[in-house]
């Protein structure tokens, strides 16, 4: 079974700006959310964290460089 | 049965459904945090949008589509009704807590809770957070159950992307702004050509955003609890809060400055994300709301800072920005999000009076049309700047000379012109006609001399440009009840930009046979 044919994900991927990459942020946000919540505040959660927040602002930049 | 009526009715019965099933995905909530007390409650004011809307739509299955004319009735109607059943969580579990039934944990009654077993302050709350306003019937959010914290928050999220699909995909006509927004130079179609799609990709950068959006305010210290109802009103611009002094609660510049980037994306038009999304970034500067959203921010930032400190509100400059920046971004966003509060430093109602003012403009302009934000919409005070200056000009070229004006790259002759000139004028209009009611009333009802008169139009602009801001009228007991009705219609004409409404009001009124 392929990820696109999962209910509710397959919609996902079906919609927004045809980006695997977006995709895959979209998806993973929630878990992350999900494991700051259990896991509290540490030194890897705020990493996680942040990695995330910085990594969408650079593919929306290197995605507009490269348009 | 009338054709319209069943159309209507069978899209209300389908909007019902949707809330139902709002409502009972809310009942994790409870089960996390272990208010099982509030999970009948939840389960009960499900259920009653649910049977009303499957009868609907059962009843009325095979109803024709629905025309412009059906749109703005639904769109007003159901956004009135959505309030009103969402009005259920607040009214139940208050009463849940009231009587405190020993079989679901006996819970705490608090007086913030207990103002919601009247069902006036429970509708003004759920009508304000549908339609992302942000007052409220509260005096301390803090000590509200987790349950109806997310159901504030929830509904505020919710309600944001309902007026993005409206704005973008339901009302789209000429002079609303939604037409200039694909109708420019930058693009040339809508996100898709199907509504349905539309709504998909709305959802879709909506959800994006709101997860980015949660993860930079707790990386900047929030805890994980406010960061995910913060991140969901900010981005709605919505601007409840689970604090008691909203977010001054944190006095953190760090959170101050990370949620001026959040309130900034949920003013922007959703088209134009889903461009700079796959990589269009000249928008942020070609499409002209977005340019004018940061050069009105801008502006009115530098203004406001400069008159908080030259009166001397804040001894240094860095303060007076902070606060100047945070509000104005706020107010012009119509997120509402406080930080000026007496607790940690000088409350917005006693700001000067200029500066009260200024956040009083912020908030009556608003953002850019097709997002989150209330208010006027840029797009038609640049619409009426832009003819005004055609109009004067006019006078200085001969008779027989083909003009055009350009709005947004599109070059509009004198009969688009002139249909989105009068649109822009109208509802602008419109929006001063009740503004100037509004105060009127408020003045009336509110006891001589407690408020100033900038206090009194500042709220009231608050509350029509679905803003949140608030003086210090607003509130379960210093706002009288025929105060609070006021503020209903104002929130509720405000959010679907006045037109639908009276549209709705004339067809109610004629065939109640009333003219």
């Amino acid at each position: 079974m392929r990820v696109s044919e999962l209910p509710i994900v397959g919609d996902l991927l079906e919609s927004g700006a045809e980006d695997r990459v977006f995709d895959s942020l979209l998806l993973v946000g929630p878990l992350l959310i999900l494991v700051i919540a259990v896991a509290g505040r540490s030194a890897l959660t705020t990493g996680l964290a942040a990695a995330y927040v910085m990594f969408f602002v650079a593919y929306v930049l290197y995605r507009g460089v490269r348009h | 049965m009338n054709e319209a009526v069943e159309t209507i009715g069978r899209d209300l019965g389908r909007m019902f459904q949707a809330l139902a099933g709002l409502l009972f995905v809310s009942t994790l909530i409870p089960l996390v945090w272990g208010e099982y007390y509030a999970i009948p409650a939840l389960v009960v004011s499900g259920l009653i949008p649910f049977a009303i809307g499957y009868a609907l739509s059962s009843r009325f299955r095979k109803a024709t589509r629905p025309g412009k004319l059906h749109g703005m009735i639904i769109a007003a109607l159901g956004w009135f009704c959505v309030a009103i059943f969402g009005s259920l969580p607040f009214v139940l579990i208050a009463w849940t807590v009231e009587f405190a039934p020993p079989i679901l944990g006996e819970p705490s009654q608090t007086s913030t809770l207990a103002a919601f077993t009247n069902p006036l302050n429970a509708l003004f709350e759920s009508m304000s957070g549908f339609t992302g306003t942000g007052l409220t019937m509260t005096d301390n959010e803090e000590v509200l159950p987790r349950t109806l914290q997310w159901w504030r928050s929830f509904i505020e999220w919710v309600g944001g992307v309902g007026v993005i699909v409206l704005t973008t995909a339901i009302l789209a006509r000429p002079g609303s702004g939604s037409l200039t927004l694909y109708e420019s130079e930058a693009r040339s179609e809508r996100i898709h050509p199907s509504i349905v799609s539309t709504v998909q990709t709305i959802w879709w950068i909506f959800i994006l955003f709101t997860f980015v959006s949660i993860l930079l305010l707790w990386v900047v210290g929030m805890p994980i609890w406010g960061a995910i109802n913060h991140g969901m009103t900010g981005l709605a611009t919505g601007g409840f809060s689970i604090t008691d002094n909203s977010i001054a609660t944190y006095d953190s510049a760090a959170i101050d400055f990370a949620l001026l980037p959040i309130m900034l994306l949920g003013s922007i038009a959703f088209p134009v994300h889903y461009l700079i999304l796959q990589g269009d970034l000249r928008n942020l500067y070609a499409d002209l709301q977005t340019r004018w959203v940061f050069i009105y921010m801008g502006l009115g930032t530098a203004l406001l800072t400069a008159l908080v400190y030259v009166g001397d509100t804040y001894d240094s400059l860095f303060t007076a920005f902070r606060y100047g920046s945070f509000q104005f971004v706020s107010a012009a966003t119509c997120a509402g999000f406080q930080t000026a509060v007496d607790a940690t430093n000088v409350a917005l109602g006693r700001w000067p009076t200029q500066a009260q003012l200024t956040v009083s403009f912020g908030m009556l302009i608003g953002g850019a049309a097709g997002s989150t934000v209330g208010g006027i919409k840029l797009i038609r005070a640049l619409t009426l700047v832009k003819g005004i200056r055609f109009r004067i000009s006019d006078v200085f070229y001969p008779e027989t000379a083909v003009r055009r004006l350009r709005i947004n790259g599109r070059r509009l002759n004198e009969q688009e012109m002139r249909q989105e000139f009068e649109e822009a004028a109208i509802i602008t209009a419109l929006w001063l006609i009740f503004l100037g009611i509004g105060t009127f009333v408020l003045l009336l009802l509110l006891p001589q001399g407690e408020y100033t008169l900038e206090n009194v139009l500042f709220e009231v602009a608050s509350a029509q440009g679905n803003v949140g801001l608030s003086a210090g009228i607003t509130g379960p007991e210093s706002l009288p009840t025929l105060g609070k009705i006021m503020f209903l219609f104002n929130m509720w004409i405000g959010r679907l930009e006045i037109i639908p409404v009276l549209v709705l009001l004339r067809a109610g009124f004629r065939r109640g046979g009333l003219y």
